[in-house]
């Protein structure tokens, strides 16, 4: 047995709604979790950001629930709430102490079967306006707040379903209508597309009977259309493409996006690893020497995106110092990442050590273990991932690490986005 | 054939009591303050080292200086240099992490419990021996200096800043920013960060809490072999008293040309963290500010639109720390929402929150509190909090009880006690040609606008 061993069982309504429950007692707190089958990357052209208004959407109401009175409930009761919206998915979850379950499970059934009756112009208005602000509070307003969106249009291509990133353009946010609200409530918001997954203190027989009676009678929903646009591409970019911003920043800053392989191949996992040789911790390349030797860079980041279509991306990013020229800070981390091509097995033990601490620590909170356990469900039919990931970091080898970082870290894999404060041009 | 009601909410069962976990307390010879948790449904540990090593009790010429002690830190012991200590740590999956704030500076730790040993050992050995090698501290400095840089253009962070001047009176700590400023910061260098560390990372008055899948026998052994011989207390100070830096209402505006939004703050001279009224204050800041439907976030976000959320709170410190509102608002929603922003607060002291209020706030604090307490990092750190203020043993355990005790006429009395609309300090940080008259319309006070820092 591993050390990760965290119990599941696996259902599936007739409606298609896949459940995943997760019992364990330890804590009287329950987490209900649920993750829809759809993302920013299946918004149709002129729409982007839908996604995401229309998660804000599910906040604002259903037939039997009032506007506001989602949230009053869950708070009252004593649990919190959120959801997210991503590239490949959107989530909803609840964490509550464990004698209220039936609450979250008729919030979620009813936004799940009866949404669409409780929608008007009055607070899609409302929350277009929200969803604006939360586009200039984390972008728009933020020195170097539009990396994000650069750097998509960089590592993929034309019609790709990731070339927009998930907040979208305030035109297109302008544009949505209460018809495209329903219409995409129709096609992706159906229990087929959907998994539920209840976590923590519950009786699992007792559970299930309680699912079925609040979630059985929805109808399940026609199969998803494809994805718009062009989803396959290349592995690699091709060349190195740059752009370049002279503006409000306060310190230089290189950022570099690569193409890896999507999460959903082998490939990924040498991916993180790699990126954790380079960038996890203060012992990794990237702090050690460019921060810590060189004093090139103030700080460093890398994060491995786990992107479901065509291809992941690796970006790592180096922030300078006042007067810091920036082809030194992407000379330096070009060397970091081409050198990797002599990553040491000690170097993969730590990453992979430091890993799965991190793992284990982000189980001890019971809504992680139902994300995760709805994310594996969702993305791979197998909520068992979550015990078995560790394995699959731990089977990565130097050699692998060392031919990934041959094929894919090369300047034929690379997109290069340069900050410059304008008092230094 | 649909069994249920979707009419109405389905009635919770019967509630499972929570226990907050069972505290084990020594003290360790030398001062530590020992204090241990069992949480073992996984292998992992978490564990803190609180020092009473903060800015509070420095003056303003080495402001700043506690907290570059804590990042140089890292910088490596007597026996190895900064990256043999994170590859050390590292090899054994474990991760350290050093937190300075006023009151101290925590030296935090977490590994899975195999390990805990070999972890422990690392961290006693770069707090007790730290090195502090010329080209460490001057890496430090230069972030320092850098990140000053980017909390000057990062409008969040540079409205908190301006605030915290405009609320407190000059010569109060908490006028000042807490990782100091380019002038105290560019003075200190190996000598400085040596004298400090050796004067005051010191187990007096501090704490050491672990908690995980331990027991507490051992880890008293282990502590008790790691921190063999160590002693002395830290020098003590912070005696200041806290005035505000004016009782009446102004705006301060720092311009930001082009921004498409303003931050706003704000906030006025709060509570300590020993008021008897906290529990009073912590059900009425939920309910103006302090959950999703409390009455701020109901208005600016979800009627009016202006914003992505809006929250207020009282910093509770050892010495009275500031009440706040804080929130981002569209450009043209900025003097419309700092009005009902206002509006709120005189509301609140006026007529006072309703009884559904209370109740709601009291439900939503004392139902979450088990949700807070899941990780073995989130108990380390309540129960750091009790060694940090002082606070009783049993404070955890009656907490709930105490919050659900609270009365609408106490919330309202301290709400008249506590929050003083007519007293607050206004700050936007924004685009002062858009904003300026229409603020200036609105009649609160006058409008200024401000350089930075």
């Amino acid at each position: 047995m591993g050390i990760l061993d965290v119990p599941f069982t696996r259902h599936r309504l007739d409606n298609g709604l896949r459940v995943v429950l997760s019992h364990d007692p330890t804590a009287p707190v329950v987490a209900v979790n649920l993750w829809y089958g759809v993302g920013s990357r299946n918004e149709a052209p002129g729409r982007t950001g839908f996604a995401h208004l229309f998660e804000h959407m599910m906040f604002q109401g259903s037939l039997h629930v009032p506007k506001n009175r989602h949230f009053e409930l869950v708070e009252r009761a004593g649990g919190s709430l959120n959801a997210t919206t991503w590239y490949d998915r959107t989530n909803y979850f609840e964490t509550l102490p464990s004698n209220q379950l039936e609450l979250a499970l008729w919030l979620e059934s009813d936004r799940m079967g009866w949404m669409v009756p409780a929608m008007d112009q009055e607070k899609l208005d409302n929350q277009r306006e929200v969803v604006k602000n939360e586009k200039r509070q984390r972008y728009d307003n933020q020195p170097y707040g539009d990396w994000d969106e650069r750097l998509h249009r960089m590592v993929y291509p034309e019609r790709h379903p990731y070339r927009h990133t998930v907040i979208g353009s305030m035109e297109d946010l302008d544009a949505a209508t209460l018809d495209d609200v329903a219409s995409f409530f129709a096609t992706y918001y159906v229990p087929s597309n959907a998994v539920l997954t209840v976590a923590g203190d519950f009786d699992p027989d007792r559970t299930l009977r309680l699912v079925e009676a609040w979630f059985g009678e929805i109808p399940g929903g026609d199969p998803i259309p494809p994805l718009p646009g062009e989803p396959s591409l290349p592995p690699l970019i091709g060349d190195t493409v740059r752009d370049e911003v002279v503006g409000d920043v306060p310190l230089p800053r290189v950022i570099v996006g690569t193409r890896i392989p999507p999460y959903s191949v082998d490939g990924f996992a040498v991916a993180e690893v790699a990126r954790s040789v380079l960038g996890t911790g203060r012992a990794s390349r990237l702090y050690r020497r460019l921060v810590r030797e060189r004093r090139v860079a103030k700080d460093v980041t890398t994060y491995a995106f786990p992107l479901l279509t065509g291809a992941g991306m690796l970006l790592t990013w180096a922030t300078g110092y006042p007067g810091s020229k920036p082809e030194e800070l992407e000379a330096a981390l070009a060397g970091e990442m081409e050198g990797l091509a002599d990553a040491t097995s000690d170097e993969v033990e730590r990453a992979v050590a430091v890993t799965e601490t991190d793992l284990v620590r982000s189980l001890e909170r019971v809504g992680e273990r139902a994300d995760l356990l709805s994310m594996f469900e969702l993305y791979f039919n197998d909520p068992g991932r979550l015990n078995t990931e560790i394995d699959r970091l731990r089977a990565v080898t130097p050699e692998q690490v060392r031919g990934f970082a041959a094929e894919r870290l090369g300047a034929d894999n690379r997109a290069v986005l340069t900050y410059i404060p304008g008092d230094d041009r | 054939m649909s069994t249920v009601d979707r009419t109405r909410a389905p009635e919770p069962a019967a509630l499972r009591d929570f226990s907050f976990p069972e505290v084990q307390r020594r003290d360790l010879p030398g001062g530590l303050d020992l204090r241990v948790a069992r949480m073992s449904r996984l292998p992992v540990v978490s564990a803190v080292l609180f020092l009473r090593a903060g800015e509070a009790t420095l003056d303003e010429t080495r402001a700043g200086l506690a907290c570059l002690t804590g990042d140089a830190l890292e910088g490596g012991t007597r026996n190895r240099s900064g990256s043999d200590l994170s590859e050390a740590l590292e090899r054994v999956g474990a991760r350290m992490g050093v937190a300075t704030g006023w009151e101290g500076t925590s030296v935090s730790l977490s590994c899975l419990a195999e390990r805990f040993e070999e972890a422990l050992a690392l961290l006693a050995e770069a707090v007790r021996e730290p090195a502090f090698p010329e080209a460490e501290v001057e890496r430090a400095r230069s972030q320092t200096l850098a990140g000053i840089r980017q909390r000057a253009m990062d409008p969040a962070s540079l409205a908190s800043d301006v605030a915290a001047r405009m609320i407190f009176a000059p010569g109060v700590p908490y006028a000042r920013p807490v990782a100091g400023t380019v002038a105290s910061v560019e003075q200190f260098g190996r000598d400085h960060l040596r004298g400090y560390a050796g004067a005051s990372f010191l187990p007096g008055d501090g704490g050491f809490v672990v908690v995980g899948d331990v027991d507490a026998g051992e880890v008293a052994d282990l502590a008790g072999r790691h921190f063999a011989g160590w002693s002395g207390s830290p020098p003590g100070g912070g005696d200041f008293v806290v005035e505000p830096s004016s009782r009446e209402r102004a705006i301060h505006v720092v311009d930001r040309p082009g921004s498409v939004q303003s931050e706003i703050r704000v906030g006025h001279v709060g509570v300590a963290r020993s008021d008897p009224d906290v529990f009073s204050l912590t059900v009425l800041n939920t309910l103006l500010g302090g959950a999703f439907t409390s009455r701020l976030n109901l208005n600016l976000r979800e009627r009016n639109g202006f914003t992505y959320g809006v929250r207020s709170r009282f910093a509770l410190r050892s010495r009275p720390g500031a009440f706040e509102v804080r929130t981002a608002v569209g450009t043209e929603a900025t003097a419309p929402a700092v009005r009902e922003i206002v509006a709120e607060l005189e509301g609140l002291v006026g007529g006072g929150p309703t009884g559904t209020e209370v109740e709601a706030a009291r439900d939503y604090i004392a139902g979450t509190f088990p949700l807070r307490q899941e990780t073995a990092g989130q108990v380390a750190g309540r129960i750091s909090e009790l060694v940090v203020y002082h606070l009783e043993d049993d404070y955890h355990d009656t907490y709930r009880d105490r919050i659900r005790a609270v009365q609408v006429e106490e919330a309202h009395a301290a709400a008249r006690r506590h929050v003083r609309p007519a007293e607050a300090q206004v700050v936007i940080v924004g685009d002062a040609t858009a904003v300026v008259p229409a603020l200036e319309g609105l009649e609160l006070g006058p409008v200024k606008v401000v350089t930075p820092l």
